[in-house]
């Protein structure tokens, strides 16, 4: 038996991020030069002690399933736990795919059994922070409930955005609503959960009886749970956190890394974040580069100048080509005198010399119009042609091009 | 690649050539030499064997293998935990009546029952003071066409200066060795053997015995070397990249030579596979200044680094000067630090606004932890 494992939510799409998630399930988007967004999840779980996660996947699970494979890198194969994808399956009566996050749950009622836990951690795919999951699961025995939410405070203008939590003084919930209009408090829940695995297990039968709910932890699971007077408590998280679901927010995340103001450390040794790793050299910087305050891992050629920049396993960056403000996923090839500027460019792109891809904000007249350029994986963008700020590249642009 | 059986057994000895590189081998074997940003010694050859399909690979230590253990662990990395097969480690029996081995012989007559019951043909066997990337699977195709008894793999060089007393050199007629030379001082370009062998495993147990029964311990010059007339050994040049190391010196200008992103793509033809650290990408800070650089993963730059080869996780302050260096994995340059031709081991810490120099044909090396 395990005291505590982790359930961790991996089916989203990832809409907003379009481009990027064509072929590839959102917490599978590669993130911050040498890892993917689930990474930071999965870590946390193994470096704060959990050994059994279950990751539910539903979309595009290729690539996730074959990244996660026996769980080896996050040092998560294990004789007894160890980390499981779990897909919708069928059953002797009948076959359902996941209809909401808590009927994800519902349905693996008997994994989660077998390792007859006494707390459960929900937890989502598309998050990037690191916590310590150990102090949370501490703080939710000694406040003895039923469920603890993780809430951080956001500035008032944002609250309408996130799930909104009032806490009393003894950080007991007293109130929930999903994206107010007008917030009576500013501490928003970052969608990760700790429960009590038996009472979860009591509100998400009663939950699957209820046709008319929506199977969902935030509409349905958290105000039943309230609305029946368990006790929730808020738990008060530092640090970073970011929801990286949107483009411009998966942007910002990549920068953060750049930026030593900001408390996003990958180089911490007692906190590693572990990934699968290509294999490759160590990286080259030719005579003509010129690299300033950026990321660069295994296996790249940089000869070009690169500022500001996330640069994943494998890019190469010829001569003359400039690179600003920008994300590069693995195997990107920028050829000679291409720009390439607040943009981001998915796995195995090519960007032909002469290129422009997206441009700085001071450039532009209408600043409305402008937004981080995104080209989609394996496209070419053509010799000379152009891709415009806030463009969505799903297709080859060809040689003199442009595209907005 | 990987999953085409080559129906051979690999055997690596990582101790050979120790005594050229006395300080680096201080407390690790010439296999564990750390070489090229984030690799040792034997992933290259080890990669090599496990790309060319052969999945039963036993290392033959000798002493000085605590790094070595720690570097290879179960072979996972190299697809290499496996039940039947996989790596083997082999350390000397710890007997008082069992002396160390010295030659390439005795130490295979250490692992006579276990070669028996083996079930590959033929079996290769290399040493790990190259870094190259080699096809074995061609090397035994090769010798197996040629119906040799023996097939070992030359170089056409001059002599390198640092195996002046350590090499065997030969002459080869349409492709047989006809005759094989101990510790050859010839100027000019010769046939020099790489040391890598592969045979039936059969003829190797039967080496193994007549050694043994005759008290013979050198591979080449007892075995090989005398029985050029009744053995058909067959000798193949080798063209690919290489780097040999075998002192001080060739550490360095071998590891300078990587500089040349040509010479990268050469070694790194196919992967070359080594010990996960888990760090993160290489940070350079605002007006850090990098060029013509080969640098790991786990880097935070933030002073000037030129011509150099940077470890995983090696920190260079603000205002510190790297040029021609080589440091390895946990060097700290404090900021006001200038170096110049300096190879660094692991650990190395140079303090704030500290000068050191070596020159080109002479670079300095500071010992594992030492604080300059």
């Amino acid at each position: 038996m395990k005291e505590c494992i982790a359930m961790l939510l991996a089916g989203g799409q990832g809409s907003r991020l379009y481009a990027l998630t064509q072929r590839l399930a959102k917490p599978a988007v590669p993130f911050g030069g040498k890892y993917r967004i689930i990474d930071f999840p999965l870590s946390n779980c193994v470096n704060s002690g959990i050994d059994t996660v279950g990751i539910l996947t539903q979309y595009q699970p290729l690539v996730l399933n074959e990244y996660i494979g026996n769980g080896q890198p996050w040092d998560l194969d294990r004789l007894y736990g160890g980390v499981h994808v779990l897909p919708p399956y069928q059953k002797a009566t009948g076959s359902d795919w996941y209809k909401g996050t808590a009927n994800a749950i519902y349905q693996n009622i008997n994994f989660i059994d077998r390792y007859e836990p006494k707390y459960v951690v929900i937890l989502s795919g598309d998050h990037i922070y690191k916590q310590d999951y150990s102090q949370m699961l501490e703080f939710h025995k000694q406040k003895g409930a039923a469920c603890t939410i993780a809430v951080m405070t956001v500035p008032w203008e944002e609250a309408s955005r996130f799930g909104i939590m009032t806490a009393d003084e003894d950080d007991t919930i007293t109130r929930f609503q999903e994206k107010p209009k007008n917030p009576e408090s500013n501490l928003a829940s970052m969608g990760i959960y700790i429960f009590t695995w038996s009472k979860l297990r009591e509100y998400l039968c009663a939950d699957e009886a209820d046709p008319n709910s929506e199977n969902d932890f935030g509409k349905n699971i958290i105000p039943n749970m309230l609305n029946a007077g368990e006790k929730m408590s808020a738990y008060h998280f530092e640090g970073y956190w970011k929801d990286v679901g949107t483009i411009d927010s998966l942007w910002e995340a990549n920068m953060d890394l750049l930026n030593p103001n900001v408390p996003l450390d990958v180089w911490d040794d007692k906190w590693k974040i572990y990934s699968r790793n290509p294999g490759m050299p160590g990286h080259q910087i030719g005579s003509n580069a010129k690299v300033d305050n950026s990321m660069i891992t295994e296996g790249c050629k940089v000869d070009g100048e690169i500022c500001q920049s996330v640069l994943f396993a494998g890019v190469t960056v010829g001569p003359g080509a400039v690179i600003e403000d920008s994300i590069l996923m693995p195997g990107v090839v920028v050829e000679s005198g291409a720009t390439v500027k607040y943009s981001i460019i998915a796995e195995n792109v090519t960007i032909h010399s002469g290129a422009e891809v997206g441009c700085r904000p001071e450039d532009m007249e209408d600043k409305d119009k402008w937004g981080v350029a995104v080209v989609g994986e394996g496209i070419e963008i053509g010799y000379k042609a152009k891709v415009g700020p806030k463009a969505m590249v799903v297709k080859d642009v060809k040689d003199g091009e442009e595209q907005w | 690649m990987v999953n085409t059986n080559a129906n051979a057994l690999g055997i690596i000895f990582p101790n050979c050539y120790d005594e050229l590189l006395p300080e680096m081998v201080t407390e690790r074997t010439m296999a564990s030499v750390p070489f090229a940003g984030r690799y040792r010694m034997i992933d290259f050859v080890l990669s090599s064997m496990v790309n060319s399909g052969i999945d039963n690979v036993s290392v033959i230590v000798k002493k000085n293998y605590h790094s070595l253990m720690d570097h290879l662990g179960s072979g996972r990395e190299w697809d290499l935990a496996r039940k039947h097969g996989g790596l083997n480690i082999i350390p000397p029996y710890a007997e008082a009546n069992v002396k160390i081995y010295n030659g390439r012989i005795e130490a295979l007559a250490s692992i006579e029952s276990f070669l028996e019951n083996q079930r590959e043909k033929y079996v290769v066997m290399s040493d790990a003071n190259l870094a190259i990337n080699f096809d074995f699977e061609d090397l035994i195709t090769r010798h197996v066409e040629s119906g040799a008894d023996v097939t070992m793999v030359y170089q056409r060089a001059p002599i390198p200066a640092c195996i002046k007393e350590r090499n065997h050199t030969m002459k080869v007629e349409n492709g047989r060795v006809v005759e094989l030379l101990t510790n050859d001082d010839r100027p000019g370009v010769q046939n020099i053997s790489m040391n890598i062998y592969v045979m039936e495993r059969k003829t190797l147990i039967q080496f193994i015995k007549e050694a043994s029964a005759r008290n013979l311990n050198s591979f080449e010059r007892d075995i090989l070397a005398r029985n050029l007339s009744l053995l058909n050994v067959q000798a193949i040049p080798y063209t690919g990249y290489l780097a040999r190391i075998g002192d001080r010196k060739s550490y360095f200008d071998e590891s300078m030579r990587l500089l040349n992103p040509d010479n990268v793509a050469a070694l790194f033809c196919r992967p070359v596979y080594t010990k996960i650290r888990d760090d993160a990408p290489t940070r350079y800070a605002m007006d850090s200044h990098v060029r013509d650089c080969m640098v790991a993963d786990g880097c935070i730059i933030e002073g000037e680094v030129e011509d150099s080869i940077l470890f995983r996780g090696v920190k260079i302050k603000k205002g510190a000067k790297v040029k021609h260096c080589v440091l390895m994995q946990g060097t700290v340059v404090e900021s006001g630090a200038e170096i110049e031709y300096i190879v660094t081991d692991k650990n190395v810490k140079i303090t704030a606004d500290k000068k050191l120099s070596g020159t080109d044909s002479f670079p300095v090396y500071v010992a594992k932890g030492h604080t300059v």
